[in-house]
């Protein structure tokens, strides 16, 4: 008789959506302390694109950003793969594309961001600027958000 | 929620735009004006109501601005249009040589007509390096960026817990993310909001 083999239980993105924090960051050519930032893991990331950052495109990328030690563990998906981001305080949402490496999830285990009673832990995801403010305003930096494939 | 992308045509097309920092149109930094219904951009590609750049001169109400991929943009500044540096601002507050990320609605002649306008704003993350009275010297990719802490301005956020302008908690080795006002042509950021996860 077969042993059943203990298995990890699937990522929580392949069971539906997941919510987490988003917030922004620069690419590609700018000023600023973002000059010197580059056009992502992708090569293809501008501050000014419908683009993301995932903490799982590739197994260097999930060396550094390590969602696992605050628990979440993530599919893996690749440059160009669509997300559908949408804020928690707003409602708005935004599809866009995978550019780059991001977040660093495990250097803000257990942060948490909320909207009134409405509240998302750890970073899972970084909007470029474009991206960003159709669903929030720049000004606000960090926000819990629901994250699906689009 | 169109509506006011409308009423930005409107303005811009009318030609009557004054120039406020306020916004006849309501707060534009509430969380509602961001589910104004707008056109889908296909994901992976420039959005043409999006511009940043560096402003190399303001005309009237128009903001000539120079993209970081040598693109000009002129951003129309109408009477609905939010400013923001460090904190909301008026338009006067506006200066060649700041950069910028700005939003609005792209006109039929080019022009962008702007709900909201961020100057100098930046968003980074990093590790303390070290604490002063009213500094935080931050390692970003390897470089520092020198933080001020702005009297008045600067709130440290601790996870869900609520805006604090106690910012004594910050730790040297500490990972955060900064919210602030770039200081043109330097390394050093004023400060808005301190990210902490603990």
């Amino acid at each position: 008789m077969a042993r059943s083999q203990p298995t990890d239980p699937p990522p929580i993105d392949l069971l539906g959506p997941v919510l987490g924090e988003v917030s922004w960051f620069c690419c590609g050519t700018a000023w600023g302390p973002c000059s010197s930032t580059g056009k992502g893991a992708c090569g293809t990331c501008n501050s000014g694109n419908m683009q993301h950052a995932w903490p799982n495109t590739s197994d260097a990328c999930w060396s550094i950003t390590r969602p696992d030690r605050c628990g979440d563990s993530l599919s893996r998906r690749t440059c160009g793969f669509r997300h559908k981001t949408t804020a928690l305080c707003s409602g708005a949402s935004v599809v866009t594309a995978i550019a780059d490496c991001g977040p660093q999830t495990d250097l803000f285990c257990g942060e948490r961001s909320c909207c009134g009673s409405t509240c998302a832990s750890n970073r899972l995801i970084d909007l470029t600027p474009a991206a960003y403010s159709k669903i929030a305003s720049l000004s606000t930096g960090l926000r819990p958000c629901e994250i699906s494939t689009a | 929620m169109t509506s006011r992308r409308n009423m930005l045509k409107s303005a811009v097309l009318a030609g009557g735009a004054g120039i406020v920092g306020a916004t006849a149109l309501g707060s534009l930094g509430a969380e509602a004006a961001f589910g104004a219904t707008s056109p889908q951009v296909e994901p992976g590609t420039p959005d043409p109501d999006f511009a940043e750049g560096r402003i190399r001169s303001i005309k009237g109400n128009t903001l000539l601005v120079l993209g970081s991929n040598m693109v000009f943009h002129n951003i129309r500044v109408v009477d609905g249009t939010s400013l923001w540096k460090l904190g909301p601002v008026g338009f006067e507050q506006a200066q060649p040589g700041d950069g910028l990320y700005a939003r609005g609605v792209r006109m039929p002649d080019g022009v962008l007509a702007a709900e909201s306008v961020w100057l100098n704003i930046v968003n980074i993350k990093g590790h303390i390096r070290n604490i002063t009275s009213d500094k935080l010297h931050l390692d970003h990719n390897g470089k520092e960026i020198l933080c001020h802490v702005v009297p008045g301005r600067s709130v440290a956020v601790h996870s869900d817990a609520p805006a604090s302008a106690d910012l004594s908690s910050l730790r040297v080795s500490q990972h955060v993310q900064i919210l602030g006002a770039w200081r043109p042509g330097t390394n050093e950021v004023d400060i808005a909001t301190v990210f902490s996860p603990h």
